[in-house]
């Protein structure tokens, strides 16, 4: 069972924006995809950039900025290479305007 | 099963595995031939000037797929394997030892080879080149201990061997032909805001001279210029272009010096076959006739080439993208530009920071190009595929979303 740990306020993720926050030690990256939360880890698998600062969304999918990987946003599955292994994701909600990600 | 005449692909390169890759995930179910020359499982190159040179990662690091993957999707692989003929007649390549496979449908993606610097000495022991896994394992063997190195060309790879070995901390000098570091592929400006970061790094560079002879007695001790300086050295890394490895394609009247011609969805003339990647020249539907040798085009197009062997009529219109790691920048790029009219830039090239776009003589928007600027070229792709002629003014101000430029569709 995911354990909610409060990481900021909704409003800091703007539709089509991601932003990362820092959990239990995890690089967590937040994004709205119409509307919805959806949480993954900001850590590109390919060399390690991270996702959220210049990862270009479009649809459910997010490019690393560094070499181009794509991954789904909501399932963390690789569209396009480099990368090869999956990305992490996680539970998100909003509490109020808390927003909440599960780890 | 046995008799069936398999899809065979040429060239277990990044093109030719990513084919591989995309046949079985496209839920392809009949034979896949993967055949390579060296005796090694696909692997990615980039690393074999950064992180491979640098000791920082394992080949197996840059593998396409894990070694057990082609058995396990039974992709029939012959590594340490040349094919020295096609024979589109019988529909069968011929591999070296006289043994014929047939096909059902061929991919070739042989990639490139580099060019050989024709000069007195080059094949002294301390001059090496960069393309194969092997080529790198001998220069780190060569530089134990420190060394002082020379790069001979400072393109992409010249460059990248420059950083990854300053990084090392051996002695580097480049010589390079043109009047600055990759003058040709990103014109003087923007080379020169690289040569920049170059100098403050360490690297001595010499232009506008190139290599008269390599000397030493038994192994390499000098390289001489034209320009008549002399320049110790222990190991020399040559990186001065490649021409695409079309032998193969003998008797086809395909085997052309600048790749084997392929039309918009990358099949060739011949009936069933195909060509992706550095061997293949493309005709792009934006580009026009264009040979591109960097890793997200071959990734792509193997990938492309493998839908359309199913019977796909996909247009590779991929606006083309590569990226160049060196010390803690990097260096992007889109489009295709040989020449331009007008040169826009957001952000400081002083400072070695900003994006520049490539305008054509209508103010078309053909390539961009950034160092540590990285969000703003991914943002041009469509810029660049739709043929936009942006607002100089919006380009050139950082405020102004790339993606706002895009005219609505109709």
């Amino acid at each position: 069972m995911a354990e909610f740990v409060t990481v900021g306020t909704t409003d800091e993720v703007a539709e089509g924006e991601a932003k990362a926050f820092s959990v239990n030690g995890e690089e967590v990256a937040v994004a709205r995809v119409d509307g919805e939360l959806v949480a993954f880890s900001d850590i590109c698998t390919h060399r390690a950039c991270n996702l959220a600062n210049g990862g270009e969304i479009e649809g459910t999918s997010i490019a690393c900025e560094c070499h181009g990987s794509v991954f789904d946003m909501k399932t963390g599955v690789v569209i396009e290479g480099p990368a090869t292994e999956p990305i992490a994701t996680f539970a998100v909600r909003a509490e109020g305007s808390d927003l909440q990600i599960g780890v | 099963m046995l008799g069936e005449r398999p899809f065979v692909i040429v060239g277990a390169s990044l093109a030719g595995a990513t084919a591989a890759a995309t046949l079985r995930d496209e839920g392809f179910d009949g034979r896949v031939v993967l055949i390579g020359a060296e005796d090694l499982p696909p692997y990615e190159r980039p690393a074999l000037s950064k992180e491979f040179l640098r000791g920082e990662q394992p080949l197996e690091a840059s593998y396409v797929r894990p070694p057990e993957w082609y058995a396990d999707h039974e992709v029939e692989t012959r590594f340490a394997t040349h094919v020295v003929q096609i024979d589109p007649r019988d529909r069968e390549v011929v591999l070296a030892g006289g043994e014929r496979m047939p096909y059902e449908r061929l991919l070739i993606a042989t990639g490139s080879r580099n060019r050989r610097l024709e000069a007195p000495g080059a094949d002294l022991p301390g001059v090496f080149d960069v393309r194969y896994a092997r080529d790198t394992e001998r220069i780190r063997e060569a530089l134990a201990g420190g060394a002082r190195v020379v790069c001979v060309g400072m393109g992409f790879i010249g460059a990248e061997v420059a950083a990854s070995l300053r990084r090392l901390g051996h002695d580097v000098t480049v010589v390079e032909i043109f009047e600055t570091a990759l003058f040709r592929i990103l014109g003087a400006e923007v080379g020169r805001s690289l040569e920049a970061i170059h100098r403050d790094e360490g690297v001595q560079m010499r232009f506008n001279d190139t290599v008269a002879r390599f000397e030493g007695g038994g192994r390499l001790e000098r390289v001489v210029t034209t320009g008549g300086i002399e320049i110790d050295a222990d190991v020399a890394v040559v990186g001065i272009g490649t021409e695409p490895a079309v032998e193969l394609m003998a008797g086809t009247g395909l085997d052309q010096g600048d790749g084997i011609p392929v039309g918009p969805s990358l099949a060739t003339s011949v009936p069933g076959v195909f060509a992706a990647g550095d061997v293949a020249r493309h005709e792009h539907p934006v580009f026009g006739s264009i040979r591109v040798e960097h890793f997200d085009n071959a990734m792509k197009m193997g990938q492309a080439a493998a839908q359309n062997m199913l019977g796909g009529t996909r247009v590779f219109d991929d606006p083309h993208w590569f990226w160049s790691d060196q010390y803690d920048s990097q260096i992007q790029m889109a489009g295709f530009a040989p020449t331009w009219d007008r040169m826009v830039v957001r952000g400081s090239l002083a400072e070695r920071s900003f994006c520049a776009f490539l305008l054509d003589n209508a103010g078309v928007l053909r390539s961009t190009v950034s160092v540590d600027w990285k969000r703003d070229v991914r943002r041009s792709f469509k810029l660049i595929q739709g043929e936009v002629a942006p607002d100089p003014a919006a380009l050139a101000d950082p405020d102004v979303d790339l993606r706002t430029l895009v005219p609505a569709a109709d």
